[in-house]
């Protein structure tokens, strides 16, 4: 018995027209779904990080004229996709006074690797210093690594502050990126 | 390339797979009636691609879905977008199947040895079914809430179990959090993965009855190229359509894409009146009136699963011809019936004046809360009902209704607004704005209905001065009570009014003309002069204080006093603070407004 005679498949030019519009529908019809999920997965690259204003902190009487730092909550208006919740704590600074009128600002945020900084008052030692739980990194109080080899790749951020009215203390509040040698400030 | 691709084969025998897929003989050859189940793979891939990143931004929770979803839909750009796409991807999957399954019954096709394709196809439509209901409630406005409520309630019809399956449904009692964390893992686990399972035990089903057939006698050919590209050409179709569809409403404005309605409120008085069901229930709704409400098991539940059953039966009954007869008839009436049902209900809605209205106040809700949604405290974390909760331009109208609108009419100059149900009190549209007042002091008005026409005050004291005194005026005293009317109506500091009252110099000689000339404080109290109890207190009239006061109990001596009409004191266990507040803030325009705040 002979086999059943086939119809022929498309071959030659005609084949290749097929194949040609086969791949090109075929390719089309799902980029399209996915070209638009792509671009709604891709939106958060959109949205900025808060931060970058000047934010009233303190008032100057409540830093210690000795120099000993004092952790301040940053409170602001914060967005979370949706919802908008005033006042809230967005982050923390230490405030240390530096002279009469003068104050300095550090984050708290280790620039290693992005834990919080705890200040350690001085026992026994003439002054204290500021230490990162999670890896063991010592700063002095300016923020400048103690450690020969620091885990940290920089010194603790600093961050511009103004004495407005002789009495309050207004820092520009930002974040940075960890890991850097240099401070990148975070978008 | 060769090399690479025999490694992989002998690793993985992929390609051979493929191979075999591609090169599987299509009995009788390419033909565009054999595009159906490969464009059902494709949109329900489109399904799956754009539930997916729908997926990374829905929030299941009371306060959080119509939220999560009105940010996608408004804030992320393309959002709208991906919802619509997969809102439609589903209509237009149910479609296929519907049209795939009358053309197997048609044609016969559901014969062995393809019973197993004929079945699975079956299923892939009720699991659409099941995914277009469990998806609907997601966006957690009010439609969908309305019509899950609605078909939850329907479980309990069931003997024995009705109360558990319901409670099961819904993750408990009551709808909320749970309802919505139960619908994404049905939505998306159990049916969205029931349906890829059905769709292969399909593909596989088809695979083996045509390797069978081809070993026959017919003539087959390779699927690639002929049938996938037909296949691929079809799939883009689909792909065009469903865009088509997605598209249909522009792509720029609030109600681009699918409309999210306003948030689900559970609060049973503010049911949503409007709900309906999808096109594709709608048959099955109308069919449901047919029945008395004791007998409403029969159109939910029996019927449907009878259809079904008769469905899943007619390869069996295909065996013979009558058997084939009968299923392509019973498929017909069954289709003529359900659109001829689903017409029905669009035309009785599009007839029902009601129901427009509703349609109508949803939309105008769904528009405020997105308005409010853009303002600039944003959606609280107690969620956007809570916008409208507090928002006087929604709430104020209801409690006028409820409270207010028994005597007061509240009618524009073209007598639209809330019609009272007996008018027998002033008008309090426009409450102390200028023409209002106008119209007080206004001889022919002051004892008309949109005044003290229907009160005890008709003809009373107030009611006689006006009559006497302010009768037939000469040009100077006409503009005199337009300067008393300015200084009047600026004591309520009304917002659409404050350009107006900037402009103090008539005002202020409208104050002394109310002072002194016309004798007002002989019986009013105005700032310091004049007495409480006998009218009442003119200083700050029309205010948001003064307004509080008079709604909390009109018979305080700076009010009415001993000679309020009927008015209640609302303060006293009618209404709360709040609610009189929303109310005071209505009447006076004191409601957030894009670009001008909320004002004061």
């Amino acid at each position: 018995m002979t086999p059943p005679e086939q119809p022929k498949s498309s071959d030659g030019r005609r084949g290749f027209i097929v194949k040609t519009i086969a791949l090109i529908c075929g390719g089309f019809s799902l980029l399209i779904p996915a070209a638009i999920g792509v671009v709604a997965f891709l939106n958060p690259l959109r949205q900025k990080s808060t931060g970058g204003d000047f934010i009233k902190l303190a008032s100057l009487e409540v830093l210690p004229e000795d120099g000993t730092p004092r952790k301040f909550p940053v409170v602001a208006d914060r967005t979370d996709a949706w919802n908008r919740f005033p006042d809230e704590p967005i982050g923390a600074v230490f405030l240390r006074r530096t002279a009469e009128n003068k104050v300095e600002a550090l984050q708290v945020v280790c620039p290693h690797a992005g834990c919080s900084v705890v200040y350690e008052a001085s026992a026994g030692e003439k002054t204290g210093k500021f230490f990162c739980p999670c890896h063991a990194a010592s700063f002095g109080l300016g923020g400048e690594r103690l450690d020969k080899t620091s885990p940290s790749p920089r010194d603790m951020d600093s961050l511009d502050v103004e004495v407005r009215n002789n009495t309050e203390v207004w820092v520009k509040f930002q974040n940075f990126q960890s890991g850097a040698a240099k401070k990148i400030v975070q978008t | 390339m060769k090399t690479l691709l025999n490694w992989l084969d002998q690793r993985t025998g992929l390609v051979t797979v493929a191979q075999t897929c591609l090169n599987r003989p299509v009995p009788g050859g390419a033909s565009w009636f054999k595009v159906w189940p490969c464009t059902i793979a494709f949109t329900f891939c489109v399904q799956a691609i754009t539930g997916f990143f729908l997926w990374m931004y829905y929030s299941p929770g009371a306060q959080t879905a119509w939220e999560s979803v009105y940010f996608l839909q408004h804030e992320v750009i393309g959002g709208w977008l991906l919802r619509a796409v997969h809102h439609y991807s589903a209509q237009t999957l149910l479609v296929l199947i519907g049209i795939y399954l009358v053309q197997q019954i048609i044609i016969g096709a559901y014969r062995a040895p393809r019973e197993f394709v004929f079945w699975a196809t079956v299923l892939m439509g009720l699991v659409t079914f099941a995914l277009l209901l469990t998806g609907d409630l997601l966006a957690w406005d009010q439609n969908s809430y309305a019509c899950t409520q609605v078909r939850t309630k329907f479980l309990t019809l069931l003997p024995m179990v009705g109360g558990e399956f319901y409670k099961l449904a819904i993750g408990g009692p009551a709808f909320g959090h749970l309802t919505l964390t139960r619908f994404v893992a049905l939505h998306i686990g159990l049916f969205g993965g029931g349906f890829l399972l059905l769709l292969v035990l399909h593909h596989v089903a088809v695979y083996r009855a045509d390797t069978a057939k081809s070993k026959s006698a017919e003539k087959s050919t390779p699927l690639w190229p002929d049938q996938i590209m037909r296949n691929t050409v079809a799939r883009l179709v689909v792909m065009v359509v469903i865009l088509l569809l997605a598209l249909q409403h522009g792509v720029s404005a609030d109600h681009a894409g699918v409309a999210l309605g306003s948030p689900a409120d559970l609060d049973p008085s503010n049911y949503y009146a409007a709900a309906r069901p999808e096109w594709a229930f709608l048959g099955l709704y109308e069919f449901s009136h047919l029945f008395p409400g004791e007998l409403a098991i029969l159109p939910i539940f029996c019927i449907p699963g009878l259809l079904v059953c008769v469905a899943l039966a007619m390869p069996l009954l295909g065996r013979c011809r009558a058997g084939h007869y009968f299923n392509v008839a019973f498929t017909v009436v069954i289709l003529v019936g359900i659109t001829v049902l689903s017409f029905r209900s669009v035309a009785k809605d599009r007839a029902d004046a009601d129901h427009q209205i509703a349609i109508a106040d949803e939309i105008a809700q769904a528009d405020r809360v997105r308005q409010l949604a853009r303002s600039p405290e944003g959606i609280p974390a107690t969620g956007a009902l809570t916008l409208l909760r507090n928002d006087p331009l929604t709430q104020g109208p209801k409690l006028f209704k409820q409270h207010c609108a028994i005597c007061h009419d509240h009618l524009d100059a073209q007598q639209k607004g809330i019609k009272a149900e007996e008018s027998s009190a002033p008008n309090l549209f426009g409450f102390a704005d200028r023409k209002w007042i106008a119209g007080l002091l206004d001889p022919k008005q002051i004892n008309g209905p949109g005044y003290f026409g229907n009160t005890a005050f008709k003809g009373g004291d107030m009611a006689e001065f006006i009559e006497e005194m302010l009768a037939d005026l000469d040009e100077d005293e006409q503009k005199d009570i337009e300067k008393l009317v300015m200084a009047l109506s600026a004591e309520a500091h009304l917002r659409s009014q404050r350009e107006l009252d900037a402009k103090h110099a008539e005002a202020r000689q409208g104050r002394q003309l109310l002072l002194d000339d016309y004798g007002c404080t002989d019986c009013h109290k105005f700032h310091d002069k004049g007495k409480l109890g006998h009218g009442t207190d003119l200083t700050g009239y029309g205010s948001r204080q003064w307004l509080v006061g008079i709604i909390a109990n009109p018979a305080h001596k700076r009010f009415y006093g001993k000679e309020n009409d009927r008015m209640p004191a609302y303060a006293k266990d009618i209404l709360s603070d709040r609610d009189i507040a929303l109310l005071v803030d209505w009447l006076r325009g004191q409601w957030y407004v894009e670009g001008l705040g909320i004002g004061d």
